[in-house]
């Protein structure tokens, strides 16, 4: 055997085990998809897009609470185009990831960056944040990213054809939607390093209460905008603070 | 059995508009601004605005009951997710600290019924 092909063995042995460990990293979330897809089957059903159409729905959209926003307005007899646009306004923050990974898979080819754009939603984005944050599996990140997918993709679909077909529902009691923000706290609490970023959320997350009644989540954009403000403020003031103690010395 | 059905005509275009604007979202910066370099200053609010856009995603779901800010009904909700953070920030990890912040989540309830 060439040291070439041991080296390419190594690696595909090494994409493997990145691959893997994204199918375990996102194993945890499964149970923060059950109630949320279950409630957008249904919903999709009741917007008479047909059992088939809200499955399709799920597959081809991947996208909750936009999903939501869409059968929605469906159901209130919306005209098409708006309920269409009002969808897409609830996931304008998938540009906000889209230009936060796309400097760092600056050697990705055409048919990687269809991937990487495919599964784009706030999990698999927030775990690939987290692995970044760790270290692990720099080389493999897509495979990392694609292990993700292949755990939440499949799962949120068939969560919505069981909403669909079966109009299931679990019992509120249960209070497994919690599971959502609470799998968002624990992925991004380890993530905030500098003041910038505590100051970032703290401004976003108390924007995001104030501005809640906004239509469209249109109060999450703003709330990202300010809290971006804040945060470099922030940035800039104790940029400014540390010229000013290196110059004293 | 049910085998389904089809939903209307109306019902496809907006499942094909919803579709491909999302993707066209999800490419905008990965694909379509490719290789365009992002200002240094411009990547650096980006690394701001990850938390800010998910501590807004996630303290309504928190605070919030039918959009109002209700601590009574919310106290334990509140309590569970500092309990859930605090474990997330000091042991890392996801299962564990999920696992400890629903849990509390359930014994607060409890309490809070009496």
């Amino acid at each position: 055997m060439s040291p070439g092909a041991h080296n390419a063995d190594a690696d595909s042995g090494a994409a493997r085990i990145a691959y893997l460990a994204g199918i375990r990293e996102t194993f945890v979330l499964i149970p923060s998809y059950v109630p949320f897809g279950l409630v957008c089957g249904v919903a999709g059903v009741q917007a008479g897009l047909g059992e088939w159409g809200a499955v399709a729905l799920a597959a081809f959209a991947f996208a909750g609470s936009s999903q939501a926003v869409l059968t929605q307005f469906l159901s209130s007899g919306a005209p098409l185009l708006v309920a269409v646009l009002s969808g897409l306004v609830v996931n304008l923050r998938m540009a906000v990831y889209s230009a936060a990974i796309s400097p760092r898979i600056s050697g990705a080819s055409r048919k990687e960056r269809l991937l990487w754009a495919a599964f784009l939603v706030d999990q698999t984005f927030i775990s690939n944040e987290a692995r970044r944050d760790r270290g692990e599996h720099e080389a493999h990140a897509l495979a990392f990213y694609l292990g993700c997918a292949t755990m939440l993709w499949p799962w949120w679909v068939l969560m919505n054809a069981i909403g669909a077909f079966a109009g299931a529902k679990l019992p509120a009691s249960w209070q497994l939607e919690f599971t959502i923000p609470l799998s968002f706290v624990v992925m991004v609490v380890p993530l905030l390093k500098s003041r910038g970023q505590a100051a970032a959320a703290i401004a976003g997350g108390a924007a995001g209460v104030l501005l809640y009644a906004m239509p469209l989540k249109t109060g999450l954009i703003a709330a990202c905008v300010f809290g971006t403000c804040v945060g470099m403020l922030v940035d800039a003031f104790m940029t400014s603070r540390q010229n000013r103690i290196e110059a004293a010395k | 059995m049910n085998w389904g059905g089809f939903g209307s005509v109306d019902g496809w275009l907006a499942i094909v508009g919803l579709a491909v604007g999302t993707f066209l979202i999800r490419y905008s910066f990965i694909g379509l601004l490719a290789g365009k370099r992002l200002s240094p200053r411009f990547e650096r609010a980006l690394q701001l605005a990850v938390p800010a856009i998910f501590a807004a995603l996630v303290l309504p779901l928190i605070l919030l009951q039918a959009g109002e800010f209700d601590l009574h009904a919310r106290w334990p909700h509140i309590v569970a997710t500092i309990i859930a953070g605090t474990y997330a920030w000091w042991r890392r990890g996801m299962f564990i600290p999920l696992l400890v912040g629903m849990v509390a989540l359930h014994l607060l309830l409890l309490i809070a019924d009496k």
